[in-house]
């Protein structure tokens, strides 16, 4: 209690004005109001070095950090806040592992007063650039259990930016008229939702197949129609399919060969046929004696340290 | 002085080591890879550096071996500085004893002479007796023993002085009726009396002369800080040639019936019994001198010898064969190497190591109970044969004298257990395995943790009433009344019969030998501590409830009714035989395992009146903890048993499943339950529909929000190989796809077949069985190696280790050999379930199974099994656990892998290989380093955990369980609750999380099972199940899962996943410590003005209030119970 007390007073310090980094802003937010003590969100507007490369648009792009894990997907049943999103513009929700997930409905529901939220990116961690568009399969990419993590929240106006950046807070994610799911709630939707649909797996890989064997197909005509021809320099390209096979190119071919070429070589060296040979073989060994005895003597100097030779 | 100084500088030393240890060098006790420049490696070898290398080929087997018992030698051999001191102290009590004052001759019966403060050190029983006693200054005080002889061993250094008693004190008679006994006895009171007086003395106690009760021994230790340096024995002994030896052979009788049992046996014609014993006592003492003797002609002509005879005491002592009556002590074995010398077996040239190693081998091969051997040389013809020493004891070792058996006190049962072990200690140095030296000297071999089973026999009052159902009384005779002694070789001929093939050997523990004040009476023989039996079960022998007896109608018939009393039935058996037979009930292992229970207390209650309440068997205290709930007769093989059956029926449906496209190649298990070292087996799942919320389309249960949560079901991974073929893509992310492909046609084709409920998905598809569910995979061999396929810029396909191939060749290809090697292992061991189990029990109990995974758990039970030495392998699960918890606790898991050489696959030159790998590679390699025949590197299990702190607390952890549960096991008053050990300490925690057991599924499972706790939605009957139960849902492992994911960073979480109510969490010290701010690590944390600077802390109350947030519902409390967060 002594350090509850000695903690508010350090977030008090600065009178009225949280503590936050340079340049950046700190916005309170609680899971609901029953909580006492909040998070804080660190938020900035996204810039980059001169040259560096971003695919976020420039002054609109608010850079939020440690985003609390909570809020669930199940929330993107809830239609309302969904038609509500859709209706504030054009919406890209995707996550880097592509799954749906509500917790950008709850972040752009909750920064919304500041203006006409663009989309919002969740991430592991802070990253330039924006991940691949087409979702990803819910079938082969399980969605991983969520931590702190950061986003990129587009507006649509730069005015929505520096709206956020003075937000006062405190931020609720779940309230009654829109209430998240955790707990014993959300893993037995979250079962329910892993009880997966046969048919909506076949139809899937049916379709990757087909588009995989339609490129393996076309990969295969373009290398027939290759075989053979010179290129500009006058080359050739020899593959394994080609009229007179060659060995594949890997790394476990190239060893084979040379193993039996140092086999080769062994069964026509002779062994202890000169003195010097004889000699070196007893040198060898004795040298082999000394390594011994040294690291013996070494075991032993641990076991002593260890006062492992005390038997009772 | 300079001992004292000595000792403060070692003190100092060990300091300053501690010191530089502390900041978290490991380096400092880690073996480094030697590296010997080339000209230090080929130099000129020195006649010197030849020899040495010479002779330790010849003289020890390797170089280490020879270092290691030179080191150990040093340790436990006595100074130079403190033999000087003991010298002196020596010769001051040689003039005490000179000094004390004699007293004029007196009846024997008459003690008024003897001063209050001290008491005659013999239960005089019964008290009249003839002579006359005085006391006068002995004759002569000799130094005897292994002091002189130089083979005594730290610490315990013991100095024995025999003081030869006037001619004058004795008398003709005196062998007769314990008489020299008495005067013996009351000849040391009146000593001790004199010498207690004396300010040298720090303590002056009585004990007895190697745990015999009619010959007590004064025991003298120095006053001051030498009070441990030394404790000075003094035998009193009678002058030489004052008995005849003629009197005292085997056959002969010195102990008068009627005196002993007073009047009533008067003139019933019985000659006398002989009283071998007693007689060989009196001859002991006749005998000091010229064994002492002969032990210097022999020892001192050579130090290999005297290095030998220290390194056997050694061993016994590691074993607790030495000490009591009728122990093997080092006299006897000094006896044992003068013998082998005079026969020419060991030679004087020969090292200490060629001694020891001698010895054992003589102990192998020569059976002293049938062939007994002597020092004897002389061909004498009054002299009594072997024949008639075997007569009177069990095992015959006559010394140069021809007259006195050195085992006299020695049990068949000793023996056996001597040779046993010297057999094991054998095969050991013949395997030239790396520690030999180790598991051979230093390790201890207490009884509870050699025995499978153990029983003792409490109050030991209990056995004089078994003597004389026995009809023991020539034997109470000849040993004075020491029942406990005289009821031993008896009793253990008994059970050993009774155990039968049950039995590969049964040891008994030697009574104690007792210390005490002068002014005290000697202890009575019932408190002599208690009488212990140790229990080497043979496994083979355990499967049998069936004693079989002879045929009806032949004589043994009658001797087999009359050894079993009641429990012998005649039966018919399916050959048409009729015979006796005694059947025991037991259905299940766990009870089988008992049977040898039943055996002793039926036995011992028939035969030596001794009620089962007397009998307090430890063999089965622990199997509670394997025992699901609410089952008392099984530890769960069977269960184990029942689903490995239906996975066999299950693999056998996916061989002939007809019109998969590829054909199955192999299907192999992948569970624990499938290698029978789940703690729990599952049970046959059948759900109640009104429990759960229905998914109609997809035939599956669901958890029911307003409902406790549903009984945990765990689908069992089987591993379905498909053949190789052209057809399948060689692209990653293809081959998935066509995975799943067969996983969806798995599902539908075991559908179709055979009717089974499955679902599938793009990983697995789960199959309901027979009630259990079965996660079947699919598998391509070549995926692995499509994973680690790396195109080099040049067009060069090369092979790299992905993490994805790593966990998929883990998941497909290791973990199946793993399992299905195991299971084979169960096969030939019983015992390794349920030794498995209990340690996994233990360490998740502890809080820390999340930290340790189960195959690496699996494996070092394993090594208990596959590396019993020096112990043999277990066959209870109680004496697997406690040797478990050594293994964990002393390994040098720092310096050494632990090899597990499943199959015996590994040579002796690849293990020599592999460790010199591993120094070379140490750093590099995981915490634990667990080596079999498939994983020569040792990374495979441990790869990702234990981490070096696990690994610590688990060692602090067993370090302190074993002895506690060892006392608890060898109390005779039974052990007292036996689950102490297995609840983990709560205050270590910075938190805990309570939860609520409404939403714990394997609540009941918990070590202190609930009184009560809810329903879990299972039916008692077995019904057709059409519908999927739920699977895999465990709230606490999917809280815990989140709780990771979000505070990994900043905490540690502990959990007991078999029904704990509580969550620890530890913070991470280096998390808490303020950082500058970062972007990338803001998880959790906030930042706060500290003086002029701004850092970042965890922002621990809004952390705390998560934590009930993440787990609503399932989350009771949370305490923050330590102030070490605060900044």
């Amino acid at each position: 209690m002594v350090a509850r007390g000695r903690r508010k007073r350090a977030v008090q310090d600065t009178e009225g004005r949280l503590p936050s980094p340079l340049g950046y802003s700190a916005v309170p937010i609680k899971f609901s109001e029953k909580q006492q003590a909040s998070h804080y969100l660190y938020v900035r507007e996204h810039r980059v070095r001169e040259g560096a490369q971003s695919t976020w648009p420039q002054k609109r792009t608010l850079f939020v950090l440690n985003v609390p894990p909570y809020c669930s997907e199940n929330t993107t049943r809830e239609v309302p806040i969904f038609l509500r999103l859709g209706a504030w513009g054009h919406l890209f929700l995707h996550c880097p592992s592509g799954i749906w997930s509500a917790d950008k409905e709850s972040l752009s529901r909750l920064l919304s007063p500041c203006g006409l939220v663009q989309s919002v990116e969740l991430q592991e961690k802070p990253d330039l650039v924006e991940s691949p568009k087409e979702p990803k399969s819910k079938f082969f990419h399980p969605k991983p259990v969520p931590g702190f993590r950061v986003a990129y929240v587009v507006f649509q106006r730069p005015s929505g930016v520096a709206a956020a950046l003075i937000l006062k807070g405190p931020l609720l994610v779940s309230t009654e008229s829109h209430p998240v799911r955790s707990g014993i709630h959300k893993w037995i939707s979250d079962y329910a939702d892993a009880v997966a649909d046969p048919e909506a797996l076949r139809v899937e890989v049916d379709a990757f197949m087909e588009a995989y064997d339609k490129k393996v197909a076309e990969e295969e005509t373009k290398a027939k129609g290759e075989e053979g021809v010179p290129d500009e320099e006058g080359w050739v390209k020899v593959t394994r399919r080609g009229r007179r096979p060659v060995l594949p190119r890997t790394e476990a071919a190239s060893l084979r060969v040379l193993e039996r070429e140092r086999q080769k070589r062994a069964r026509k060296e002779l062994l202890n046929f000169y003195a010097w040979q004889h000699r070196e073989t007893k040198m060898e060994h004795l040298a082999q004696l000394r390594k011994k005895f040294e690291e013996d003597k070494q075991r032993i100097e641990l076991l002593r340290a260890q006062r492992k030779f005390r038997p009772y | 002085m300079e001992p004292a100084l000595e000792g403060a500088v070692q003190e100092g030393r060990k300091m300053s080591k501690r010191k530089r240890s502390v900041p978290g060098s490991p380096a400092e006790s880690l073996l480094q890879p030697v590296k010997l420049s080339r000209e230090e490696l080929y130099k000129e070898p020195t006649n010197e550096e030849l020899n040495r290398l010479r002779e330790t080929e010849i003289l020890f087997h390797s170089s280490l071996l020879r270092l290691q018992v030179e080191e150990l030698l040093k340790e436990i051999r006595l100074s130079e500085k403190k033999k000087d001191r003991i010298g002196v102290f020596l010769r001051e009590v040689n003039q005490c004893i000179k000094k004390v004052p004699s007293i004029p001759e007196t009846e024997l019966i008459d003690q008024a002479w003897l001063p209050a403060g001290v008491r005659v050190p013999l239960h005089q029983v019964p008290y009249t007796v003839k002579g006359s006693f005085c006391f006068l200054p002995p004759a002569q005080v000799t130094v005897v023993g292994s002091y002189l002889l130089g083979t005594c061993i730290r610490p315990n250094i013991n100095v024995d002085m025999a003081l030869t008693m006037p001619m004058e004190i004795l008398q003709d008679k005196d062998l007769l009726n314990q008489r020299y006994f008495r005067k013996r006895a009351l000849y040391l009171a009146h000593l001790a009396h004199h010498l207690a007086r004396d300010p040298l003395f720090g303590s002056v106690h009585f004990s007895y002369t190697n745990g015999c009760h009619l010959k007590p021994l004064l025991l003298l230790r120095p006053r001051g800080k030498d009070e441990h340096l030394v404790t000075v024995r003094l035998y009193p002994c009678p002058p030489p040639n004052f008995f005849r030896p003629c009197r005292l052979l085997p056959t002969k009788n010195n102990v008068r019936s009627t005196w002993y049992q007073g009047q009533s046996h008067l003139g019933d014609g019985k000659p006398e019994p002989p009283t071998p014993h007693y007689n060989t006592w009196v001859l002991q003492d006749t005998a000091l001198e010229s064994h002492m003797q002969l032990l210097s002609t022999v020892l001192s002509s050579a130090q290999g010898l005297k290095d030998g005879v220290t390194l056997l005491k050694v061993w016994l002592r590691q074993r607790e064969l030495d000490k009591g009556l009728g122990g093997f002590n080092g006299f006897l074995i000094s006896m044992l190497v003068a013998f082998l010398v005079s026969t020419r077996k060991i030679h004087t040239t020969m090292s200490g190591y060629q001694v020891l190693r001698s010895v054992l081998q003589f102990l192998v091969t020569t059976d002293l109970t049938v062939n007994g051997i002597s020092l004897c040389l002389s061909s004498d013809p009054s002299l009594p044969a072997l024949a008639d020493f075997h007569q009177a004891f069990p095992v015959v070792f006559l010394d140069s004298s021809g007259l006195l058996n050195l085992c006299a006190d020695v049990t068949a049962s000793t023996y056996h257990q001597v040779q046993h072990e010297a057999r094991l200690s054998m095969v050991l140095l013949d395997s030239k395995a790396d520690d030999g030296f180790q598991l051979l000297l230093m390790t201890p071999k207490p009884m509870v943790r050699s025995f499978d089973h153990i029983l003792h026999l409490h109050p030991l009052s209990r056995l004089q009433a078994a003597c004389h159902r026995l009809k023991l009384c020539p034997e109470l005779q000849d040993s004075g009344g020491d029942y406990v002694s005289a009821v031993l070789g008896p009793l253990t001929t008994l059970l050993k019969q009774g155990l039968g093939s049950r039995l590969q050997l049964l040891a008994h523990s030697r009574p104690s030998v007792p210390e005490w004040n002068i002014s005290q009476d000697p202890p009575k023989h019932k408190d002599c501590g208690t009488l212990t039996l140790g229990l080497l079960l043979q496994p083979e022998g355990l499967t049998s409830v069936l004693e079989l007896g002879p045929e009806a109608d032949q004589p043994e018939a009658a001797d087999f009714r009359q050894f079993w009393g009641p429990r012998s039935e005649l039966r018919r058996f399916q050959d048409g035989a009729i015979r006796e037979a005694v059947v025991w009930e037991a259905a299940s292992l766990y009870q089988k395992r008992l049977i040898p229970h039943q055996v002793v207390t039926h036995l011992l209650a028939l035969h030596a009146d001794i009620p089962d309440t007397c009998v307090h068997y430890v063999g089965g205290f622990l199997d509670a903890l394997i025992q699901g709930p609410k089952e008392t007769s099984s530890t769960g093989e069977e269960a184990l048993t029942e689903a490995v059956r239906c996975y066999d029926d299950l693999s056998r449906l996916l061989w002939g499943l007809e019109g998969l496209p590829l054909t199955v190649s192999a299907v192999q298990g992948a569970h624990p339950v499938l290698r029978y070292t789940e703690v729990f087996p599952p049970t046959p799942a059948r759900p109640a529909y009104s429990f759960h919320e229905h998914l109609r389309e997809r035939a599956s249960l669901l958890p029911r929000p307003d409902k406790p949560c549903p009984a945990y079901v765990e689908p069992m991974t089987v591993v379905c190989h498909l053949e190789g073929s052209g057809q399948w893509p060689q692209d990653a992310e293809a081959v998935r796809r066509v995975r799943a492909a067969f996983q969806l046609r798995l599902a539908e084709l075991l559908t179709q077949q055979h009717g089974l409920q499955c679902r599938a998905t793009a990983t697995h598809t789960d199959v309901l069985k027979d009630g259990f569910v079965f996660r079947i995979r699919v598998a391509y061999q070549r995926e692995p190696q499509i994973l680690r396929e790396v195109h080099s810029p040049e067009g060069m396909i090369s092979l790299r280790d992905t993490p994805a191939s790593l966990c998929l060749e883990r998941d497909t290809k290791q973990l199946p050999l793993l399992t299905s090697v195991l299971h084979g292992l169960q096969q030939q061991h019983p015992a390794f379930s349920g030794v498995a189990r209990l340690a996994k029990r233990w360490v998740r109990a502890q809080l820390l199974g999340e930290g340790v995974n189960d195959e690496s758990l699996d494996l070092v039970t394993a090594a208990l099994f596959l590396h019993p030495e020096p112990f043999t392998p277990p066959s209870s699960p109680q004496v697997g656990f406690l040797r478990f918890l050594s293994l964990l606790s002393t390994f040098d898991w720092k310096n050494n892998p632990l090899i597990i050489n499943l199959n015996s696959e590994l040579k002796a030159e690849e293990q020599v290989e592999i460790r010199s790998g591993f120094l070379a590679a140490r750093t590099r390699l995981p915490v634990m380093v667990l080596i079999t025949p498939q994983d020569h590197k040792g990374s495979v299990w441990t790869q990702d955990g234990p981490s070096a702190q696990i690994l610590q607390r688990l060692v602090i952890l067993a370090a302190e369980a074993l002895p506690i549960l060892e006392k608890q096991l060898m109390d005779p008053r039974g052990p007292g609750d036996i689950r102490t050990v297995f609840r983990p300490p709560l205050d270590i925690y910075d938190v805990l999380i309570r939860l609520s057991p409404r939403h714990i599924p394997r609540h009941r499972q918990a070590v202190d099972c609930p009184a009560a706790s809810f329903c879990r939605g299972l039916l008692r009957e077995p019904q057709p199940s059409s519908l999927m139960p739920v699977l895999g849902y465990d709230p606490p492992q999917l809280y815990l899962a989140q709780l990771r994911e979000a505070f990994g960073d900043l905490a540690l979480f502990f959990y007991d996943q078999h029904g704990g109510e509580v969550i620890g969490v530890l913070w991470k010290p280096t998390s808490f410590q303020p950082q500058p701010f970062k972007a990338s690590s803001t998880k959790g944390r906030m930042v706060v003005s500290q003086g002029e600077e701004l850092v970042m802390v965890p922002n621990v109350e809004a952390i705390l209030e998560d934590f009930a947030v993440l787990g609503e519902g399932l989350v009771q409390a949370v305490e923050a119970r330590s102030e070490r967060w605060t900044v």
